[in-house]
């Protein structure tokens, strides 16, 4: 088996757009939530979000941008850092094309685009829509995009698995190098579904978070005993992944080793995590790791901060980690960015890696009095430092049962 | 050629107009077929007219013109955005 090599980062968040800026973000405890006005047709209504504000002209040309929706900009983007860290933005020096492949996550595509035209069909009943509505909208157009962006001609897949979406496109493309179907693959996901019927699909599952009295920066609360639900965000991450000896061959900077990966599925219901599930995926990835338990130095929790998710992921942390879950240093960075859904894997992995390399841990912020239910070390702010990390994990878990862990190595 | 049809070509796809010369290549203005297709579906939008399928479409700025400008309402205006 191959070694997998992570060369490139690149991302488009609520808390900045580039790695370092997001991290820095992440350190500092800066929140990208915000109270935002959306004006429903019932009328206006104050949502909690974690928005971007993007302005793709910045980035595209409009004859470009007519064809692309929101999610494909954030991941172009995002990929474009990640491309050019690896040193592969103006060509593919040293990789084959045809070796080298596509694997993202989505949990909603195009569903800006989607919205916008089942709004013109049915509230301003024009006879035909737009003829890009089907290429905005499918949920495999970032891949495409991408693809086509830096001329990718390996394999390409799109992962919907809800929030675990692309911490399962990062490990789908870890197995295709491993196991030699590819010798290097662009991987992440994005989301852009801050949309009015999105919103309202959300608040109806009864899982968002409320206004806290700190002000809405400080809403999303994993962990706290007074959380009360997520807050949907949207941005994308990128990586660039590739064969070990490929990337020191051609002289790019290794930034960590991609290690492991599992994934499990609860099989248990739609919308109920459960423990047993969650804690195999995270002891299926240690064993692909070849790590144990004391290893791992820092975890990426999901913590979404509802009432159910960071319990049972608590008791699912207990169940793979044993002995060693009480001294693990733990934090959901999603009181800070939000959860981006198909991108947040993605963002907590980058997350993870960028904690790797500089030695910060940074914080759940906004952690001040922990549920007694949640009484593992999630790192209140402002964070710590750790003298020898070797390795990190993140933990993505979904909707639908879905459970994927990816673990990082220093390089 | 018809100045309300450069107008809106040149807003759609933020492409200066002096660069919109007859001759002009749709490609090497930067637009794929699909971007000429959605430009066709502004057109019959704007200007409430339908443009028949095609089954070679338009290569060039020229072209594309020919190719709509008989089918535009002669009594109207249609300056970009009236028709919205």
């Amino acid at each position: 088996m191959r070694r997998v090599a992570i060369t490139g980062l690149g991302i488009v968040s609520p808390v900045g757009t580039g790695s370092a800026t997001f991290f820095e973000s992440l350190l500092r405890g800066k929140s990208g939530i915000r109270s935002v006005e959306v004006n429903f047709p019932t009328g206006p209504e104050k949502v909690l979000m974690g928005n971007i504000d993007f302005n793709p002209d910045e980035h595209f040309a409009k004859a470009k941008l007519l064809t692309m929706d929101r999610v494909s900009q954030f991941a172009l983007v995002a990929a474009r850092e990640a491309m050019a860290q690896a040193g592969l933005g103006a060509a593919l020096v040293g990789l084959k094309p045809e070796r080298f492949g596509v694997s993202v996550g989505t949990g909603s595509g195009g569903a800006g685009s989607l919205e916008a035209a089942y709004f013109s069909l049915l509230e301003q009943k024009v006879m035909r829509l737009r003829p890009m509505t089907v290429v905005l909208a499918m949920n495999n157009a970032m891949a495409a995009h991408l693809s086509m962006e830096f001329g990718l001609k390996g394999p390409s897949s799109t992962v919907s698995n809800a929030c675990a979406s692309s911490a399962t496109a990062i490990g789908d493309a870890f197995r295709q190098i491993r196991h030699g179907y590819a010798d290097a693959m662009l991987v992440g996901g994005s989301d852009a579904l801050l949309n009015k019927g999105t919103i309202k699909a959300w608040q109806a599952m009864h899982t968002l978070a409320k206004p806290h009295a700190d002000g809405p920066q400080a809403s999303c609360r994993p962990f706290s005993s007074d959380r009360s639900g997520l807050v949907l965000s949207e941005g994308a991450a990128m990586l660039v992944l590739e064969d070990w000896d490929t990337a020191k061959r051609r002289g790019a900077t290794i930034l960590a080793e991609l290690a492991g990966y599992a994934s499990t599925t609860d099989a248990h219901h739609l919308t109920q995590p459960e423990a047993q599930g969650q804690a195999g995926a995270m002891t299926l990835a240690l064993r692909d790791a070849a790590l144990n338990a004391l290893d791992i130095g820092y975890l990426n929790a999901h913590g979404t901060a509802t009432d159910v998710g960071d319990v049972v992921e608590t008791n699912a942390i207990k169940l793979a980690f044993g002995a060693a879950a009480h001294a693990l240093p733990i934090s959901s960075t999603k009181a800070l960015h939000g959860h981006s859904m198909g991108a947040a894997g993605a963002m907590e992995f980058l997350a993870s890696v960028m904690t790797l390399r500089s030695g910060q841990l940074p914080a759940t912020a906004f952690l001040q009095t922990p549920d007694p239910r949640c009484d593992l070390d999630y790192i209140p702010l402002p964070g710590r430092e750790s003298k020898d990390l070797r390795a990190a994990m993140s933990n993505s878990f979904a909707f639908g049962g879905s459970n994927a862990v990816l673990i990082a190595k220093a390089a | 050629m018809n100045s309300d049809l450069i107008n809106l070509f040149a807003e759609t796809f933020g492409i200066a107009e002096e660069k919109l010369l007859p001759g002009a290549t749709l490609e090497s203005l930067g637009l794929d077929s699909l971007a000429v297709i959605e430009f066709l579906f502004q057109i019959e939008d704007q200007f409430h007219i339908q443009i028949p399928d095609q089954a070679n479409p338009p290569r060039t700025l020229d072209e594309m013109v020919q190719l709509i400008e008989p089918l535009m309402p002669k009594d109207q205006t249609g300056s970009p955005g009236a028709a919205a």
